[in-house]
């Protein structure tokens, strides 16, 4: 079975929220939309969105850092948004595994809300119905569309290429070698819900440097560093280095 | 061997029948201009987020819900375990679980996203959710009640009653289970996914229900003049202490492993010792005025058959119940969700902070509105139907009623006027 997900690097991640921004475009006009925010300039705005980078500092100061943690629905294998939802409106395919809602089944009730671990679930307040990232499902097939651009939305969006995307279960996918290579991991494993995607861990780069390497051994026009004072006056081989 | 009584509708005539109807009628009628506003507009306009997506509608809808399975009690006591004293109470009881139901569905379906989309709730099932198994019990359960209340009513159909009342009792039982699981079943969350939710659900039933039947009861037999002995009044004080003090145990014992284990100390915190309405909620409202003074009212000797206290019993049990409510629907989707176990966080956009919520007016008044309602169908049913005994005078319904002790209390009313 083809699982189709997304790998977040959040090594590269610097927090646009280009993600969002593509992300909230894209279904806005499409068939997830129209996802529209309340009060968006108030106090409390509302609105719906697919996609939200969270921002956490990691850490206690002095030592800490900023992580930017994209975070939308994950797909789970074993979804347990879909099991609880009453009229089966929240379902899995079995084509590619993308978890959907179906929003003329959907009576609003918000139960799969309650279910879902990661709080991916969206309500939207205008068409009273419980919604989610639909994988630009309506865009990942669009034969109109060039190959190229038959990937989620936020995914052409992402100036790092931070989000990857492809189907986990092809051991020879981007993803796959990602998760493979760069220890891909899910969010709350024990809870058994396989989230499709996942991320890769954050990671310093470190390098020794000896002090030896700070100077140059070749030198040859001895331009760097003081040059050496010379009681007797110069030599030729001061102006030159033949 | 206690009379056989009779039933007998209300007059309904009276100005406070009137008074009691117009308001209850002001009440359901704002109730359903604030559905009207809150579907217009969208929940933007309410308290409730996307963290907290259930708020006050479903605390007064599962309370009433969860009451309805319990004011069947007295009618189970009757049919099922066979004690005569509570038969001419019985249709009352019936009456009322069904009026409750229907007041808890109304604000559930009200409440909902999309309330014109019941049809599709009646037409498709996903039967691995425990929501869809409730529309089945609730369904089921006015079903049955009323074909219970159908064989109470009908001399003819009398001697089928206990069957049909134990068919019944075991419905409300399942009903109850299946409410209690909506949150047992939850696993996300870190307040639920616990066994212990169904039969604490049931306890809560037994509660709240009887709470409301007693306030029911007194009003009903007071405003028309109704002779109500304290035999009986004696009986729902100790039966409402003893259904307080079982909820009690349950709710010390679900604190209790919660504690026990460290994955939930978190939540216990916040609930139990944090600086939030729900901490206050559950030691004033639940524990103080909710279990510890209706016991005191309920158990000790010197407000023995006192109908004051049983009724102020019961109005704290309901209090302390919303209360109750209040905390497990709301105050567990307040705290956030662990999505980095053992961790410490907070973002930007509501992940790892407890989500706040305010109620809004119209959520109260919706919540109030469906109360109304199931107020208002007992209200009137009484009048048209034979629901309500003519005396529950104790030479009445006792059966152990003997001519001194007639004398006796005859004796006393004449030394106390």
């Amino acid at each position: 079975m083809t699982q189709l997900a997304l790998v977040i690097d959040l090594n590269v991640c610097v927090g646009c929220h280009a993600c969002v921004t593509s992300c909230k475009q894209w279904n806005s006009s499409g068939a997830a939309g129209p996802m529209t925010d309340d009060m968006p300039y108030g106090k409390d705005p509302t609105g719906t969105f697919f996609n939200r980078v969270q921002t956490y500092e990691v850490g206690t100061f002095p030592f800490t850092e900023t992580v930017h943690f994209p975070k939308s629905c994950l797909h789970c294998e074993d979804a347990p948004c879909v099991p609880v939802c009453p009229t089966g409106a929240s379902h899995k395919r079995e084509k590619d595994g993308i978890v959907l809602v179906d929003y003329d089944k959907c009576i609003g009730c918000g139960y799969c809300s309650w279910a879902c671990p990661y709080g991916a679930r969206e309500f939207d307040e205008h068409e009273k119905v419980m919604k989610k990232c639909t994988l630009c499902v309506d865009r990942i097939y669009d034969d109109a569309l060039p190959e190229s651009e038959r990937r989620p939305a936020c995914v052409i969006a992402c100036p790092t290429s931070a989000r990857l995307y492809g189907d986990i279960h092809d051991p020879n996918s981007i993803v796959s070698l990602a998760i493979r290579e760069s220890g891909g991991y899910q969010l709350m494993p024990e809870l058994g819900t396989q989230p499709a995607n996942h991320y890769l861990p954050r990671h310093k780069t470190k390098q020794h440097i000896h002090e030896d390497e700070l100077v140059r051994v070749d030198n040859p026009l001895k331009k760097e560093g003081p040059l050496p004072i010379d009681e007797e006056g110069p030599f030729l081989e001061d102006s030159t280095s033949w | 061997m206690a009379k056989k009584i009779a039933l007998r509708s209300i007059q309904g005539n009276t100005a406070g029948y009137y008074l009691l109807m117009a308001v209850l009628g002001a009440l359901i009628a704002l109730g359903l201009g604030a559905a009207y506003y809150m579907e217009h507009n969208g929940h933007h306009v309410t308290g409730m987020t996307n963290q907290i997506v259930w708020g006050m509608p479903h605390v007064f809808a599962v309370f009433l819900i969860v009451a309805a399975s319990g004011a069947l009690n007295v009618a189970s006591i009757s049919s099922v375990f066979n004690k005569s004293l509570y038969k001419p109470l019985a249709p009352l009881s019936g009456l009322l679980a069904v009026a409750l139901l229907v007041g808890g569905l109304t604000v559930l379906v009200l409440d909902l996203g999309r309330p014109d989309r019941l049809i599709v709730a009646m037409t498709y099932y996903n039967f691995k959710s425990i929501f869809a198994w409730n529309i089945f019990l609730y369904t089921g359960f006015l079903g049955i009640v009323a074909v219970y209340l159908w064989m109470m009513l009908e001399k003819r159909f009398n001697q089928h009653s206990s069957q049909v009342g134990f068919v019944a009792f075991v419905w409300r039982l399942i009903l109850t289970t299946g409410t209690g699981s909506i949150f047992g079943f939850l696993v996300a969350r870190q307040y639920y996914d616990a066994a212990i939710m169904a039969p604490l659900f049931i306890l809560m039933s037994f509660a709240f229900g009887l709470a409301i039947f007693n306030i029911v009861l007194a009003v009903a037999f007071k405003g028309t003049q109704r002779p109500l002995g304290d035999v009986l009044v004696e009986r729902l004080r100790k039966l409402l202490g003893i259904f307080v003090a079982a909820v009690l145990f349950f709710v010390a014992i679900f604190h209790l492993t919660n504690l026990y284990a460290t994955e939930h100390h978190g939540v216990e915190h916040f609930i139990l010792d944090g600086d939030n309405v729900y901490t206050g909620l559950f030691w004033v409202g639940f524990m103080l005025f909710g279990s510890i003074i209706p016991l005191v009212l309920c158990l000790t000797p010197s407000f023995s058959k006192s109908l004051g206290a049983v009724l102020t019993a019961s109005v704290l049990v309901i209090a302390g119940g919303l209360s109750q409510m209040y905390i497990i629907i709301i105050g567990g989707q307040a705290y956030p969700l662990e999505i980095f176990p053992g961790k410490e966080v907070s973002s930007s956009f509501f992940d790892g902070v407890v989500n706040s919520y305010a109620p809004s007016f119209p959520e109260i008044a919706l919540g109030v509105g469906g109360t109304a309602f199931a107020l208002f169908i007992v209200a009137f049913a009484v009048k048209v139907l034979h629901f309500l005994p003519q005396s529950l005078a104790n030479s009445e319904i006792d059966p152990h009623f003997s001519a001194t002790e007639a004398e006796g209390e005859n004796a006393t009313n004449a030394a106390s006027a």
